[in-house]
């Protein structure tokens, strides 16, 4: 589950351009302004190619992935 | 100059074809009979209250239904109006009444506007009473909007730190509706997706030719974007049949795999513009919806939407790695200038001027940016778009910006304009903006700031605070989405910002 977690918060970091994910994973993303809808298109791509977890743009809900943490505890879910 | 009685046409529907709808968003539905009357209420009201004026009238809101009556009450009392999104702050907006020297605000959200500015708010519950009242009431056609007088204004990002009004006249309006109803082959009674917000004129796109064709405007929303989910099933039960967007919300739409001809069998139109569109969306697109034309356009706010079209088939796809964005409408001339103002030759590169009626009058109240940037060319107004291009026998490439306007997913913005709000901020000593690119296309902004002292621990606090200071001042999709401090920017001999080295330097790190 560490390794997992930290996968996803490298994916954050980089789709985020933004070190923030790691420092304060309850950061709201969206809300602040770390990442948009477009944003969003890139990291679900990432997610695919590295974790091999297919997430359709259409199962995404700002609310559900939130955070850094909800988003790791989704694609827990998920894997 | 032609009069294709835009407004008296649309107005027709509500005899014609009353129970048609003209306008749905959610639940919520407006028919072709409802928009006339409460545009007649609403514009008989604005003329009582402001008789012999033509103010600009500012209205408020998102994708309500409000929105369009109250643009066609505004035309048909004889203002233009100011379309403002929710996206945009409200100091913004000040400076928008500042510059307009508009008296009336129309808000579908409650907003009222104090302060120092003399201006009355309407808010929903005031409009309500002003339909009822007035219910039943005409105005006369001779108060309407005419020929050179401005039916929309809409503000655009200024380098000097003020956004700058467009003026687009009915002339300009009623070019751009009769080429796009013409040459994009559009059918009566038709439904169009409306992606973009009011105060976007892709908005202007869909919303003219759909009235006038006696159509069904199909609105989705902010909140559907981020819940895709919502979107797609807005979309499902739909029917749209002619689609609107910028190419990245297409792109974006393409990530789920059930987008497609399944999802949206009566598509039979894609209508492109805003920004480059990608080959591959292109592509992809055709695969998906093998029955669907997809036409890409390219224009500025100032020339009215878009003045130049092509269909993108897969011939074009193959032959074209970057694709064309198409042929001059036939009342307007497209010339390539080059730096010592001559006109380029087929096939070279220089600046793209717009001559003819598609033409915007100027910027509201700014004539000293007009005048750089508008000129007369054998009597008709030519705009020159600092958008670089070439001409291959009549067909139009783009090449990029000549200056520092950047689009953003469709949005147009001036890295001036973000760079003058940042080192207005107090917690910030200098700052520079950056467009990163990925795969060839700005897919966000890095903000480089010399912090003034602070007693932030950590620097994504500081970020914070700054994003909130430059959220009061600027449309969210202005404002950078990674911050990077440094205790200084590096300068050129000349003593300018040294944005290629910078460039370099935070590529090779992030």
């Amino acid at each position: 589950m560490a390794d997992f977690k930290e996968q996803v918060l490298d994916i954050l970091e980089e789709v985020c351009e933004n070190d923030i994910v790691k420092e304060n994973p309850d950061v709201k993303i969206f809300e602040e302004g770390i990442l948009d809808s477009f944003g969003t298109v890139n990291l679900l791509v990432e997610i695919e190619d590295k974790l091999g977890i297919p997430v359709s743009i259409s199962e995404f809900d700002r609310e559900e992935w939130a955070t850094p943490n909800l988003i790791i505890n989704k694609l827990a879910e998920m894997k | 100059m032609m009069n294709l009685k835009l407004i008296e046409t649309i107005d027709k529907w509500a005899v014609e074809n009353p129970d048609k709808k003209a306008f749905v968003w959610r639940e919520q539905q407006l028919t072709y009979r409802q928009l006339k009357e409460r545009s007649d209420a609403l514009a008989c009201w604005i003329t009582n209250e402001y008789p012999n004026d033509d103010s600009p009238i500012l209205v408020h809101g998102h994708m309500q239904p409000e929105m369009i009556i109250c643009f066609l009450a505004a035309v048909k009392a004889g203002h233009a109006y100011i379309p403002v999104d929710i996206s945009i702050p409200e100091d913004r907006i000040h400076r928008m009444i500042e510059g307009s020297g508009a008296k009336l605000f129309i808000s579908q959200e409650a907003l009222t506007i104090n302060g120092t500015d003399k201006i009355r708010s309407i808010n929903p519950f005031d409009l309500n009473k002003i339909f009822e009242t007035y219910k039943g009431q005409k105005p006369q056609s001779e108060e309407a909007v005419q020929g050179e007088d401005n039916y929309y204004i809409i503000y655009t990002s200024g380098s000097t730190g003020n956004p700058k009004g467009v003026q687009i006249t009915k002339n300009c309006l009623e070019s751009f509706v009769n080429w796009a109803v013409n040459d994009f082959g559009l059918q009566q009674g038709q439904v169009f997706l409306n992606q973009a917000p009011f105060s976007f004129d892709l908005s202007v796109m869909d919303l003219y030719p759909c009235l006038y064709t006696g159509g069904t405007l199909w609105a989705i929303d902010k909140a559907m974007i981020a819940k895709p989910k919502e979107l797609f099933a807005s979309f499902a039960q739909s029917n749209i049949e002619v689609w609107t967007s910028t190419p990245s919300f297409a792109e974006m739409c393409l990530m789920a795999p059930d987008f497609s001809s399944d999802m949206l069998p009566s598509l039979k139109k894609f209508l492109f513009c805003g920004e480059v569109l990608p080959n591959n969306v292109a592509k992809q697109l055709l695969e998906r919806f093998p029955e669907a034309e997809i036409i890409n356009s390219y224009g500025p706010t100032e020339a009215t939407v878009a003045v130049t079209s092509i269909t993108i088939d897969k011939d074009i796809i193959e032959k074209y790695d970057s694709l064309p964005v198409g042929y001059c409408k036939s009342d307007c001339q497209i010339l390539i200038m080059k730096e010592d103002g001559t006109i380029a030759a087929d096939g070279e590169k220089g600046e793209i001027v717009i001559v003819g009626p598609s033409v915007s009058k100027g910027y509201l109240s700014a004539p000293e940016l007009t005048e750089k940037a508008f000129m007369t060319v054998n009597g008709e107004r030519a705009y020159r778009t600092k958008d670089a291009g070439i001409l291959e026998d009549g067909l139009l490439f783009c090449h990029g910006r000549m200056d520092n306007q950047i689009k953003l997913h469709g949005y147009r913005m001036e890295i001036e304009e973000i760079e003058h709000h940042l080192r207005s901020s107090s917690y910030v000593n200098a700052g520079v903006v950056l467009p990163i690119k990925r795969n060839d296309a700005y897919d966000y902004l890095l903000a480089i700031v010399v912090p003034n002292e602070h007693s932030f621990e950590k620097e994504f606090q500081l970020t914070s605070a700054i994003k909130k200071e430059l959220a009061a001042e600027l449309p969210a999709y202005m404002i950078p989405r990674k911050f990077v401090y440094q205790s200084s920017i590096p300068m050129t001999a000349n003593g300018k910002v040294d944005r290629k080295a910078l460039l370099k330097e935070v590529t090779m790190t992030v």
